[in-house]
């Protein structure tokens, strides 16, 4: 399995669903359900972290005669 | 002698000459509007101009009822009026009684037979379509780097789902706007991004033109990534519209349709952790219960205590557990959850060892039964008050004593002791 740590808020997002699932729906046994928390736990932080985000880059493309380059924007 | 006059006398002499001259009475002027203001008092005001020449222009209130548009500023007009002066301030200017839009009609045409061509090619079909991406990293924008549509975009997202933005600052209007656009299209969909915004604000059908190009049209089409308009904050719909897979009425709207409410999303991960603790308190209820049921199967008193010990060690874990639930903080939860789920397996075993070690109890008592004896056909003999006579040192002559045998008693009296 991925690294909870490099998945995107979408995959990480789409397991956590699942997990949920699995939890809600099997019949399980109180170490496997542990363990499930403990992922969905995870799974939930990484998404909040990403939610979190602040630096989130603009940027705009130039065109240069190296090929396009992005440099930061700035709104006026 | 040249007569003297007043300014006034001027000025109003020029005015009944202008008034009276045919070619500047009656006629219809072709410009370009710029400077529109338009007065509470339902006057408009602009300048009227070409590529080298203007002259201020007026149209009032009640002349406006005369056209069927609104007029905007850089819209090619041609208005029909009188030049008239105006006396107090020497100047001049156009009085228009009515206008029409000039050159729309040809706009119209090319319009209509674009949309027919690009219908039939099957590029407005609902199937074409794409559905957004739920949740883009990196979002494009092509349009104007000054004006309000980057501005309005990057202000949005900030509050949204947040994505990176990568702006290709496109010509949106005038000589050459279409191949800019269709270029930051293909640009940006090499830079990978995630999801596209087309636009560019409101204003006259010229200015809006680009989009209603083919090149720009075939460029929205071909995008791997899919295409939210945003053109104008008007109704009309453009062909980039048509084309793109969503349009949005704003700029504002469209950063709304591209990336989701943070807050929402947030709620929706409530939800998740809601549902995944009540699904974990339901597991841990239902151990509790088999814990309880064993428990009162369990009946020898020592194994009890036992069994009950570990209940109560069980009920701890579980508001433990429940505490560590509603514990805020991750990692400590984790790390407790670790530790909790290792004493739960403690526990467990604890208790398996105490069933068979009660199953051993049992057995090993079961086998010192004395009633077990009696069933190979020996007898038990007690004293009146049924307590168990093992000597012949405690039996006195003449006293009653109980022969206990496996399917009943009988009442005998000794009549002699012999000790060995």
């Amino acid at each position: 399995m991925m690294e909870v740590e490099e998945m995107t808020f979408e995959d990480s997002l789409k397991m956590l669903e699942q997990l949920v699932n699995e939890l809600e729906n099997g019949n399980l046994e109180l170490d496997k359900a542990l363990e499930i928390y403990e992922k969905a736990i995870l799974l939930r932080d990484r998404c909040k972290k990403i939610l979190d985000t602040c630096d989130r880059k603009v940027q705009m493309l130039i065109e240069t005669s190296e090929g396009p380059k992005k440099e930061d924007f700035v709104i006026e | 002698m040249a007569e003297t006059i007043t300014v006034t006398q001027l000025n109003t002499r020029v005015r009944s000459v202008l008034s009276e001259s045919p070619t500047v009475n009656d006629v219809w002027v072709l410009g370009e509007l710029s400077n529109l203001k338009k007065y509470p008092s339902g006057h408009y005001y602009f300048t009227l101009k070409d590529s080298t020449s203007e002259i201020r222009g007026v149209m009032f209130r009640q002349s406006r009822a005369r056209i069927d548009f609104e007029p905007q500023d850089n819209m090619k007009v041609t208005a029909f009026g009188k030049v008239d002066l105006y006396v107090e301030r020497g100047s001049y200017q156009f009085i228009v009684e009515t206008m029409q839009r000039s050159g729309v009609g040809d706009l119209y045409l090319a319009y209509e037979a674009l949309k027919k061509k690009l219908e039939a090619e099957g590029l407005f079909d609902r199937s074409r379509k794409r559905n957004l991406p739920l949740y883009p990293k990196t979002i494009g924008v092509v349009t104007s780097p000054k004006g309000a549509v980057i501005h309005d975009i990057i202000t949005t997202s900030g509050r949204l789902f947040p994505a990176d933005i990568i702006l290709y600052p496109a010509q949106v209007q005038g000589e050459g706007a279409a191949e800019s656009i269709a270029k930051g299209i293909k640009a940006l969909n090499k830079e990978g991004v995630d999801v596209l915004i087309v636009g560019r604000g409101g204003g006259s059908i010229e200015d809006l033109w680009a989009f209603n190009e083919e090149t720009v049209a075939r460029a929205i089409a071909a995008s791997e990534a899919p295409v939210i308009s945003a053109v104008g904050h008007e109704t009309d719909f453009t062909i980039a519209d048509l084309v793109a897979d969503v349009r949005a009425p704003t700029p504002t709207g469209a950063a709304e349709l591209a990336l989701r409410d943070r807050k929402e999303v947030m709620k929706h991960l409530d939800t998740d952790m809601i549902r995944v603790k009540r699904s974990l308190s339901g597991i841990l209820d239902r151990m509790h219960y088999r814990f309880r049921i064993l428990d009162s199967k369990l009946s020898p008193r020592r194994a009890e205590q036992r069994i009950s010990m570990h209940s109560m060690r069980l009920d701890e874990l579980y508001s433990r557990m429940n505490s560590a639930l509603k514990d805020k903080i991750g990692t400590m939860r984790r790390r407790f959850i670790k530790t909790d789920s290792n004493m739960d397996l403690y526990v467990q075993r604890m208790l398996e060892n105490d069933k068979k070690d009660l199953q051993r109890y049992s057995e090993r008592l079961e086998s010192i039964n004395p009633m077990k004896v009696l069933d190979r056909g020996y007898a038990l003999i007690t004293d009146e008050n049924g307590k168990a006579l093992t000597s012949s040192g405690k039996m006195r002559i003449g006293t009653d004593v109980n022969i206990m045998m496996k399917d009943g008693k009988a009442e005998a009296e000794i009549k002699k002791v012999e000790m060995k």
